[in-house]
This record gives C-alpha cells, sequence and structure tokens, in this order.
C-alpha cells in the first residue's frame, strides 16, 4: 500500500506522528549536573595562575608578555627582525628574554583541567577525534581528563603518563609524560609562548604536517583567544614540548625526550 | 542564608521570569538562574541532541556539554534576542560535532515508542497498519539522512520550532528556512523511494 507515493498531506502527517512516537531522552536532572560543572574550578584563566604560591614570578612573567606584546605592536619591524616572533599555523611563539624560571620547589603534583575519565569515554565523549600515542615505552595513559577550553567552547584532553622508565619525572608537572589535545583551528586561537632565555624553538614537521619542538627550560604557555584575551590554558612546566596541528586539532607532548624521540612518539598516535 | 527554595517568578505578577531577565541574570553569574534555564530548556535540547546522534544516553551528554558551553559563551549572547534557538544551535553543533568526531560509527540509531493505546484507536485496523507501515517507512529515510537535513525536518515537525526560530537555530536567513525545509524533504521522498525499490 505504501509502495504508492504518500502525499504531501500524508507525509506531513507521518512525520508529526514519528515526532511525537521517537524514543527521545527524558533529561530530569539535568540542571543539577550542569551546576555541578559550572562549580569545578574554570582552568587557565592566567589570573587564577597568579593566586598560586607556585607561580609566585608569574606576575613578572605576566608583565613581560604584556610588554612583548606591546612591542610587537609598536615596533613590528623590529621584532621580526629579531626573528623573535615566530607564526606558523595561527600558532604564535614569543621569545622573552631572560626570564627567571618559575620557583623551583618541587610541587608534588601538578592538577589537570577537566574530570578523570577513561581513554575510551574521552574518545567516545569528546567533539574531535582523539589519538593517542601507541609507542610501547610510553604504554597506555595512567590517567585521562576531559575539560573544556578557557572559553568553554571545545574540549580539552589530557592524558598523563606518571612515570616511565627512561624518561625522568618532571620536576614540576611530576610527571613523566603529558599529552594535551583539543580543537584548534587556523585563526581561532593564537598561542604564545614565553620562553626562558635559554630555550631553543625550532620548526620541525610533524605527520607531515607543521609543528614546533621547544626545548630547554620549563616554560609557561600562554596564548590569545580571538577575542584577544590572554590565557595560560594550563601550566604543566614538563620541560620540552613538541606542539602540532593534524586535521584541525592541535596537539601538545610535553616530555624530558629528545626531539627524535618525541617526533617517533607523535609517529604513533592512533 | 536563606535555605527556602522558590520558583523563580516575577515579583509582581507571579508569572513565570522572562528569559530575557534570566539571561541576564546568568550573564551576572546567578547560577540559579542559569538553572532554571537549563529546566526550562532541558527537554528540548535533548530532542535536538537525539535526532542528531540517535541514541539516548549521548543525547543527554550533548545536552549537558551545550548547556556548560553555553553559559560560559553568554557573553557573546546579543541581547534582547530569543534564547531558545541561541541555545539549540550550540546544541546542534555540540552534536553534529560528537558524531563527527565518533567518526566510524554506524548510522543512526533512532527509534521509536509504538504504544498500543495510539491516537490510532479511531482508525480501522487497515489504516493503522498504513500509518504504522508509512511512519516506518519515514522512520528508515530519517535515519540514513544527512544530519543537517535531518535537523530541519525536526525542527519544524517534530519540535514545532517558527519559521523564524529555525532561521536562529540554523543560522541562515529567514528566507531560507523554506528552500532548506523543501529540499530535505524532496531529498526524503529520493530515500523513501529508494528503500521501497530495495524491499520490492
Amino acid at each position: 500500500m505504501t509502495r504508492e507515493r504518500m502525499s504531501e498531506q500524508e507525509l506531513d502527517a507521518t512525520l508529526a506522528e514519528v515526532g511525537e512516537r521517537l524514543a527521545y531522552p527524558r533529561p530530569t536532572r539535568l540542571a543539577d549536573a550542569v551546576r555541578a560543572r559550572l562549580r569545578e574550578p574554570r582552568p587557565g584563566r592566567w589570573w587564577d595562575a597568579l593566586r598560586s604560591p607556585r607561580y609566585a614570578f608569574t606576575p613578572a612573567i605576566a608583565t613581560l608578555v604584556v610588554l612583548a606584546l606591546v612591542v610587537a605592536v609598536a615596533l613590528p619591524g623590529a621584532w621580526a627582525a629579531a626573528s623573535q616572533f615566530l607564526h606558523v599555523n595561527g600558532i604564535d611563539i614569543f621569545r622573552a628574554p631572560a626570564i627567571s624560571a618559575p620557583a623551583a620547589t618541587a610541587a608534588p603534583r601538578a592538577t589537570f583541567a577537566g574530570s578523570l575519565t577513561t581513554l575510551d569515554d574521552a574518545r567516545r565523549r569528546s567533539d574531535f577525534t582523539v589519538k593517542a600515542p601507541t609507542e610501547a615505552r610510553l604504554g597506555a595513559p595512567d590517567e585521562v581528563y576531559r575539560g573544556l577550553s578557557p572559553d568553554r567552547t571545545h574540549d580539552v584532553i589530557t592524558l598523563v603518563y606518571s612515570s616511565r622508565a627512561g624518561i625522568p619525572v618532571s620536576r614540576d608537572a611530576g610527571v613523566s609524560a603529558l599529552v594535551v589535545e583539543f580543537r584548534g583551528r587556523i585563526d581561532e586561537a593564537l598561542f604564545g609562548k614565553v620562553a626562558a632565555g635559554g630555550t631553543r624553538i625550532e620548526d620541525v614537521t610533524v605527520n607531515g604536517g607543521k609543528g614546533f619542538w621547544i626545548e630547554g627550560e620549563p616554560h609557561l604557555f600562554f596564548y590569545r583567544d580571538e577575542a584577544g584575551n590572554i590565557w595560560n590554558e594550563t601550566l604543566r612546566l614538563a620541560g620540552n614540548t613538541l606542539l602540532w596541528e593534524q586535521d584541525g586539532v592541535t596537539f601538545r607532548l610535553e616530555a624530558q625526550v629528545s626531539r627524535d624521540e618525541a617526533l617517533r612518539i607523535a609517529a604513533s598516535f592512533r | 542564608m536563606a535555605a527556602v527554595k522558590r520558583v523563580r517568578t516575577d515579583s509582581v505578577e507571579g508569572r513565570p521570569t522572562e528569559d530575557a531577565v534570566l539571561v541576564e541574570r546568568s550573564r551576572n553569574g546567578d547560577q540559579d538562574a542559569y538553572a532554571e534555564l537549563v529546566t526550562r530548556y532541558q527537554a528540548i535540547a535533548a530532542r535536538t541532541a537525539y535526532v542528531i546522534t540517535g541514541t539516548a544516553a549521548d543525547a543527554e551528554d550533548v545536552a549537558q556539554d551545550a548547556f556548560v558551553k553555553a553559559y560560559y559563551a553568554l557573553d557573546r549572547f546579543r541581547a534582547g534576542a530569543p534564547f531558545r534557538p541561541w541555545l539549540l544551535r550550540i546544541v546542534a553543533n555540540e552534536a553534529i560535532n560528537r558524531r563527527k568526531a565518533a567518526g566510524r560509527r554506524p548510522t543512526v540509531g533512532l527509534s521509536v515508542v509504538e504504544d498500543r493505546a495510539s491516537g490510532d484507536t479511531a482508525l480501522s485496523p487497515e489504516a493503522s497498519a498504513l500509518a504504522q507501515e508509512r511512519r516506518e517507512v519515514v522512520l528508515e529515510a530519517l535515519r540514513g539522512m544527512r544530519q543537517e537535513d535531518r535537523l530541519v525536518i525536526a525542527y519544524r515537525y517534530f519540535l514545532d520550532l517558527s519559521e523564524l526560530e529555525m532561521a536562529d537555530a540554523l543560522g541562515v536567513a529567514r528566507g531560507t528556512v523554506k528552500s532548506r525545509l523543501s529540499r530535505a524533504i524532496t531529498r526524503m521522498r529520493a530515500l523513501m523511494e529508494r528503500d521501497q525499490l530495495h524491499d520490492a
């Protein structure tokens, strides 16, 4: 009988009937869940970091960032000529001269943005394709966190590798390796990095795409969002960092390994 | 600390507080006001998400995330604009992104609850069977549709959005809504005919 084409009225009526019968979820306590999420500390606002005693030097660094920005605006020629300003793929790296590293008091363990979850769950629930290194030495992450970007518009996944043979545990973050990933498109966010004097920044090719290898002193990550706000996404200070963008997702691997080792780990991301 | 829980109303007339007032309070950090908006729109948010994700559990996750993200995006909300379509746009984006991220997952598992005591009781058994058959054909086509098309159809037929709200929720000009809808229906009919050829 339905072999005949439905009339417009029949289709309209049938659509309305289907709509009435769909097995919709019936959330009842969503407000409580949302309220609980809003109570979670909002990670990464840079002024929050200033409140933490661990970052007693941060005001000075923040001032330098602002100065650096002012210099960049006022003297673009000088800035570019000094080759201290790199811009690739929407990622800006600022090199600031001689910044004292944060206080060397060993923090037992950094805290990470978001709520503790599992890799499978993060993969299922995140708004981008979460990848993880399959390299044998790292193995599976010990902890996985799923949080939101500072402006809460996209998910941020953090993979934590507490202690791995042959990879020193970072003095500041208390872990061997960290992977941070989030959906970030070109022009969506600008990343600024304040590098201490002894830090080396190198352009690298990661999985066929553009990336940076940043080596040296512990450092702070700052970035500017599209509205021009400055955030420090999270201060993890794990040392050497490989930063790259792949399929619209920004990945960051922080570990005290060599550049080649980091590239090898990056190539194992699945 | 006043522990008295009360329904938010405009003080004078006891009517439910207007969205715009709740939005403004939420913007100023009043999470109770925002909770009220969540309660008000949780059902339509979850339904919108369900149309795209096709599973109830995912839809609830999406709705929750969307409400959190919307809260922090309130700065960008144009004062005086209607809240509901703005929220739905965030919900739909969240759901679509999540489906994209899931990538290889099979097609949407939308399902219906066929209650026996349906409105079809007035119909003859034959007519009732025909109506059900039609629903199955339509549902199958819905499952196979592009999610953007499914969303347009859902806004119009399942969630009863006005044309203006649809335009806001879809982020298109008002004049575009009709053509979007008619294209979606055309593609839906094509799918239905293809399905029936397979069955024949």
